[in-house]
């Protein structure tokens, strides 16, 4: 049975952070010295008003104290924050998502017992995934269905010492969440294949430094980490299948919630653009009631919707692993597919939504240039959409790579 | 057909390229990072490329210019907007109004304000039409008294007196003479109650406001107007009272050098996107492979280059129409065609530069901020209708 229908639950959460948002994250956003590039300072109080509302924690079990939101109600949640301001909805989404994914299952019970009370309880306790690195080939590219060999892959080390615990070394680059994040799952070499390491953020030998908004070249929260000779128990690594969950080539983790937060700007341009063709008078009418540019909102909200939904059936991919739409087998890359048709189709909705405001389109001290910048930052960040095409062709030819 | 450029043409391409590569390239992107949008603007490379020719250069030799020709204009335009699109803007900025002094200003005009301009290295012209409540409506006005511009002109005397503002206007912060729309008539349409005045920067009860911070095309300057109570002398007027929209047949200047500007400019963008590209896919190594010798590749390559060139086809022969005095709706399909054109050259030019771990090339995403400035300039709706409006207007289906 195909239902589109949201449950009571996802509606009720969906309107608490509309209304959240529109009273309190939609008039500081939109404030001009938010919307510059450069040195855009995290609202942390609106971060930690919105982790009151349960929203830092929203994957977490309910056993555990968490709401136990599923992948699709957390894109609900994404989209709505992000549609009131990027930052605050990417540092709460990295968080929620790998709050749910290391505390429900890759976490073995004497882990979690370590660090759920802290997690649970402490409104600032924000978690980081530190799995990239500057020299880092994670593009397909030229290994498109061959294995070149020369791919540069993991270069932080970690290595037992004499009491078994992990000595670790290395920089991770351009982290989500770094700066904010008391604990960091960091993918490992371990000398004998790739391994995710728990490393508390106040573990001596550990340092984080925040990088700059070069232009504004990321969303949320982002810092670099370094590690020299950072030491952690020897209970700290998680098990085998985290590398995969969290970070192998075929791992769709946390894309659909940054895809939503996406759709979250895409969707804010687009009703600021409504608002404002319905006001604003030019050649002799409201420019809504003119064709060219009905033509273009209708192409916006064409745009919103056709990535909503490919969004969110990825979203429901990821709940149901075996219940994959129409039987397909192999089944279906969805959240590779909904990264193509949102990068794309976010980009174009913001730039037609600005175009509605003629000359305030690019001004900076309004949002529609900041909605463009963000949704080109989604469209750049990793190895772009060309390489997201091969791999989904290596997917659905059922190209196996080791 | 010929499409060879003379020996004057390639002096000056030569000339244009030099300098952008020497004087505005080292300075463009330090100069696009500046937070501040007034403090973004540069003096010394304005006065580096006046000493040589550029600011001058549409001016007759008889008046004491360059007199060079509009092909020539365009392939200045586009090799300076190749280092930097809005330093090449600020230049051409001159040009186009150097056309309308050359067109239609009086002896005693011309001795009170070009002079002063051919000598002064910082004498740049403004313009000023564009009000809060009209932008759109002043370049396709929808025939009604309420639409359009409202800046109100009262002649008192030998005197006009001007009250009101104007917004968004180029060079508005550092121009030393502006051409401005007024409404003379406000019982009338815009098309049969505006009139073109100039007004000096030291006029009293005039100045300028608000310095507008854009996301692209950021050494521009766009600042509001402020008229208080300002008054000019009638001797200042360009044309007749109410006169300024009347349409003029084989005028050249405003609309028409403009169409052609944003074209040869733009096309500057696409060649830099293409430069630095190419550069990259040359040196830049994955999985021990230069970019270059991937298919996805290039095929980008191979789309930013066929895209440009065919602009840049376009923009030549709009420049050469201009030089024939041919008039046809070329100049503005070409402005609109560069928009979407540009657009998607510097687009893809960054799609060849993502990389995960790395933040954007700056150069490469103020390329991409630039090209966005055209479409609330050259590839707006009202852009576009205007030059289809045109075409459907034409008597007779025209062969070229």
């Amino acid at each position: 049975m195909y239902d589109l229908r949201l449950s009571e639950d996802q509606l009720a959460i969906r309107d608490m952070v509309r209304d959240f948002v529109a009273k309190d994250v939609f008039p500081v956003s939109t404030m001009p010295d938010r919307l510059e590039p450069f040195d855009v300072p995290l609202a942390m109080d609106l971060v930690d008003a919105a982790a009151e509302l349960g929203l830092r924690t929203l994957a977490l079990s309910e056993d555990a104290g968490g709401a136990g939101a599923d992948t699709l109600t957390c894109c609900i949640v994404a989209e709505e924050l992000a549609a009131g301001d990027v930052d605050i909805a990417s540092v709460l989404a990295t968080t929620a998502a790998l709050g749910g994914l290391l505390f429900n299952q890759l976490m073995n019970e004497e882990q979690r017992d370590r660090f759920i009370t802290a997690f649970v309880e402490d409104a600032r306790y924000h978690l980081a995934l530190a799995d990239r690195e500057a020299d880092m080939d994670t593009a397909l590219g030229v290994d498109y269905y061959r294995d070149t060999g020369n791919r540069i892959g993991v270069a932080t080390t970690a290595r037992q010492n004499d009491n078994g615990e992990w000595v670790v070394n290395g920089i991770k680059t351009r982290i989500a969440n770094a700066p904010v994040a008391k604990l960091f799952a960091v993918l490992v070499d371990t000398g004998s294949g790739s391994g995710i390491l728990l490393i508390p953020s106040d573990t001596a030998g550990l340092t984080v430094s925040e990088v700059e908004r070069d232009g504004g070249w990321y969303v949320g929260s982002c810092g670099d980490v370094a590690f020299k000779d950072c030491t952690v128990s020897g209970d700290n690594m998680l098990g085998a299948g985290a590398v995969d969950a969290l970070s192998g080539p075929g791992c769709d983790f946390g894309l659909p919630q940054n895809q939503a937060i996406n759709l979250g700007v895409g969707r804010a341009a687009f009703e600021a653009a409504t608002e404002y063709s319905g006001v604003r008078i030019q050649g002799g009418r409201r420019i809504v009631e003119h064709q060219a540019i009905g033509a273009k909102l209708a192409e916006v909200l064409v745009n919103l919707e056709t990535t909503r939904s490919a969004i969110w059936q990825a979203a429901w991919a990821a709940d149901n692993p075996d219940g994959e739409p129409a039987g397909n087998f192999p089944p279906l890359p969805r959240a590779m597919i909904s990264q193509i048709v949102t990068a794309e189709k976010i980009y174009r909705a913001t730039k037609d939504a600005a175009e509605c405001f003629g000359a305030m389109g690019v001004m900076r001290d309004m949002p529609l240039q900041k909605y463009i910048h963000i949704s080109r930052v989604f469209l750049h960040t990793g190895d772009g959409n060309a390489d997201t095409k091969l791999r989904i062709a290596e997917a659905v030819a059922g190209h196996s790579r080791s | 057909m010929d499409f060879l450029l003379n020996q004057e043409q390639l002096a000056w391409q030569e000339k244009a390229r030099k300098f952008a590569r020497e004087e505005i390239a080292p300075m463009s992107l330090e100069r696009d990072a500046i937070l501040d949008p007034f403090d973004a603007f540069d003096w010394e490379i304005i006065k580096k490329g006046s000493k040589l020719g550029f600011r001058t250069a549409v001016v007759s030799k008889e008046e004491g210019g360059h007199g060079i020709d509009f092909v020539t204009q365009a392939i200045v335009m586009t090799e300076l907007a190749k280092a930097d699109s809005a330093i090449s803007k600020t230049f051409s900025q001159c040009w186009k109004w150097s056309h309308l002094i050359a067109a239609v200003c009086n002896e005693d005009q011309k001795e009170r304000f070009l002079k002063p301009f051919l000598t002064d290295d910082t004498f740049v012209f403004g313009f000023g039409a564009t009000e809060p409540n009209g932008g759109s409506d002043n370049r396709m006005p929808p025939g009604d008294v309420k639409s359009g511009l409202r800046l109100a002109g009262v002649i008192d005397g030998d005197d006009m007196v001007l009250n009101g503002d104007k917004a968004f206007i180029a060079n508005g912060s550092i121009a030393k003479l502006f051409f401005i729309y007024v409404r003379t008539d406000p019982t009338v349409p815009i098309a049969q109650g505006t009139t073109l005045v100039m007004v000096p920067r030291d006029t009293p009860g005039f100045r300028h406001g608000k310095v507008f911070n854009k996301s692209g095309w950021r050494f521009y300057q766009n600042a509001e107007l402020i008229f208080e109570d300002a008054r000019i002398p009638m001797t200042n007027l360009v044309g007749e009272v109410n006169g300024a929209l009347r349409r003029r047949e084989g005028e050249v200047g405003g609309d028409i050098f403009g169409d052609l500007e944003l074209t040869a400019n733009g096309l500057g963008i696409c060649d830099a996107a293409c430069d630095k590209a190419i550069t990259l896919v040359r040196e830049r190594v994955q999985g021990g492979v230069p970019l270059k010798d991937q298919q996805l590749i290039q095929l980008k390559i191979g789309r930013m280059k066929m895209l440009t060139e065919a602009l840049r086809s376009y923009a030549m022969r709009v420049a050469w129409e201009h030089d024939q005095e041919i008039h046809s709706t070329h100049a503005g399909l070409a402005m609109n065609l560069a928009t979407d054109t540009i657009q998607e050259v510097a687009e893809l030019g960054m799609e060849i530069f993502d990389r995960a771990g790395l933040p954007m090339d700056r150069g490469i995403d103020k390329l991409v901020r630039d090209t966005f400035i055209w479409s609330h300039l050259a590839g707006d709706t009202v852009q576009r209708l205007k030059v289809a409006r045109r075409e459907l207007s034409q008597a007779q289906f025209q062969l070229i």
